[in-house]
């Protein structure tokens, strides 16, 4: 009897945990949507509603009339699709190299791989700056998504699932006379499809929220993506408070659909490298 | 002379069917070395070289030893921003982690149901980008309007100025909390549920208690993933940039200043990237070795392991 009430109450106190850290998580989202309906004075008004008194559209309709968000909403879905589709290539080319092939050094290249992951972005970022200039890509698409698209995480990631396609399979078509690139392409690529899923969500995530890099590279007003416009939205004199919101909830929403269409395996695989290492 | 090209042709064929599975895997690796050197080992030397020398970007660099490091050792805007990014360091790993640690072990426990919209839940905020997180909170955090603020005036507590000297780095901690609370909550869940269930049987069978379960099962079998996580949350800290930028512009008077705003302000708002470089340079040694000291108290170097 005295063990089922502790056990009641251990519950209850647990559920009242996780129920209050889960409202302070929403809270956020909920605030930032409800502002995107409201006016200026209503955002600043002393007694917050949770309900706009007067919902309307106009931050909405501004969004794109006066800062072209239409625009640099495109800019950032080209830059995160080339980038997606790259690093996938790159990265399950040679994690199926590194899975599949036994080769001299293959130990040591693999160790310098995850060593290179180590490296602070921030330590070689004025140089790397430096080279883009050199190699005249400031101000293009190029300089914003070449120096990153090969990251040691995904083919680290990669190799994990490309070590379950069955070696038979590979042999068997090479006695067929396929060639090597052709065995990668047509039989173990598409048997790793889910977790090339899971690494397009990482990749178009990583390139879509990216912030300092395309800052420094993108001058153009025209090239720019939404983190930049939105960061240079805050530093403006008077901050439409209800447009930046509309750009916060606008810019977060293909994000959220992706992950949330897609949850089941995402959350399955990210863990993957993390328990294996 | 044409009989002759097609047996060469023949042979170079059948080499190739004989050396193309010892040839394509390098090739296949190679974009990543490629790019690995051009674009990291590349700029990781020539930011050593930039280190000692003076350069404005254009023009002639002047060689100077190491003094930029010496005068990094007396720059107290330095020193004040390398003391800050060592308290969103600490904070995280005394605040975030043993948070994420609580809730993985909740939602892990038997009490609780809705597993699934607790851990997709907290892990929703990681989706925003930190430029929308810090914009949203930016709101939160508001003097006058803010939502912290207009709370506490309802409880008929006076405003605190959240994004003053006293108090943003604590605003900026919570920004962080908010973001990467979640994904720890996951990493950690991965661990528990891949801790084998037959380990606590045993412990309950030699008569081991909730705490001792813990004590003795738990808290061991999590060394793996509580190294990872610890890894990855040194290094994320340490390299903190856009919430302190986009927050509180690395103010009021520096007090939200990383070592990465820093780092910034100097290689691209005044143009020193000799001296941004060597900043560099300190960021990267602090990360190498924090890095292998964790790994040796986690006793990844040793063999039977």
């Amino acid at each position: 009897m005295d063990n089922t009430l502790t056990r009641r109450a251990q519950r209850t106190i647990a559920y009242g945990f996780l129920f209050f850290i889960l409202i302070s998580m929403a809270t956020p989202f909920v605030w930032m949507i409800s502002n995107t309906f409201k006016e200026q004075y209503e955002i600043f008004q002393l007694r917050p509603t949770l309900i706009p008194e007067e919902p309307h559209l106009r931050n909405y309709v501004r969004l794109f009339a006066e800062f072209e968000f239409h625009k640099h909403f495109l800019n950032s879905v080209f830059i995160a699709v080339v980038h997606t589709a790259s690093h996938l290539f790159l990265a399950s080319l040679a994690g199926f190299a590194f899975a599949k092939y036994t080769f001299p050094l293959k130990n040591f290249l693999f160790l310098i791989l995850l060593g290179s992951m180590m490296v602070p972005l921030y330590t070689i970022f004025i140089p790397l700056f430096v080279l883009v200039i050199r190699l005249g890509l400031v101000d293009s698409y190029a300089g914003v998504i070449i120096p990153g698209v090969a990251g040691a995480f995904g083919i680290f990631f990669m190799k994990q699932s490309m070590e379950a396609v069955p070696d038979e399979l590979l042999d068997s078509a090479r006695i067929d006379g396929a060639s090597e690139f052709r065995i990668y392409w047509q039989i173990a690529l598409p048997l790793v499809r889910p977790a090339l899923a899971v690494l397009a969500v990482l990749a178009f995530m990583g390139s879509w929220n990216d912030f300092v890099w395309p800052l420094v590279v993108l001058r153009s007003r025209e090239l720019q993506t939404l983190p930049v416009v939105m960061a240079g939205m805050m530093g403006m004199y008077k901050m439409e408070h209800g447009v930046v919101m509309a750009a916060s909830l606008l810019s977060t929403l293909p994000i959220l659909l992706l992950f949330l269409a897609l949850q089941k395996q995402f959350l399955a695989g990210l863990t993957v490298g993390a328990v294996k290492s | 002379m044409s009989s002759a090209s097609i047996v060469e042709d023949r042979g170079l064929r059948a080499w190739w069917s004989r050396s193309q599975r010892k040839v394509m895997p390098y090739v296949f690796i190679s974009p990543f070395y490629i790019l690995f050197i051009v674009f990291s080992v590349g700029p990781l030397v020539y930011a050593l070289y930039l280190s000692l020398h003076r350069w404005p970007g254009s023009g002639p660099m002047r060689h100077v030893g190491l003094g930029n490091y010496t005068y990094l050792a007396g720059d107290p805007v330095f020193l004040k921003s390398l003391w800050n990014t060592v308290y969103y360091a600490i904070g995280a790993f005394l605040f975030i982690l043993p948070l994420a640690l609580v809730l993985a072990l909740l939602i892990n426990s038997t009490l609780i149901r809705l597993k699934s919209l607790f851990r997709i839940g907290f892990f929703l905020p990681i989706l925003t980008s930190t430029v929308a997180a810090t914009l949203i909170f930016l709101m939160i955090f508001n003097n006058q309007f803010g939502l912290i603020n207009q709370g506490l005036a309802l409880l008929g507590i006076p405003a605190l100025k959240w994004l003053d000297e006293e108090l943003v780095k604590i605003s900026v901690l919570a920004v962080a909390t908010w973001r990467y609370t979640g994904i720890n909550v996951l990493y950690f869940l991965t661990g528990l549920q891949s801790i084998p269930p037959d380990l606590y049987e045993a412990a309950q069978v030699d008569g081991a208690g909730t705490w001792a379960q813990f004590r003795y099962v738990t808290i061991p079998q999590l060394r793996p993933i509580a190294l990872f996580v610890g890894v990855v949350t040194m290094i994320g800290s340490f390299q903190l940039f856009a919430e302190p930028l986009l927050l509180a512009n690395g103010g009021p008077n520096d007090a939200s200043l990383t070592l990465a705003n820093y780092l910034y302000r100097m290689g691209f708002t005044h143009a020193k990237l000799g001296y941004g470089s060597s900043i560099g340079w300190v960021l990267a040694l602090i990360i190498f070795g924090l890095s292998f000291i964790q790994l040796y108290l986690f006793g990844a170097f040793r063999k039977e392991d």
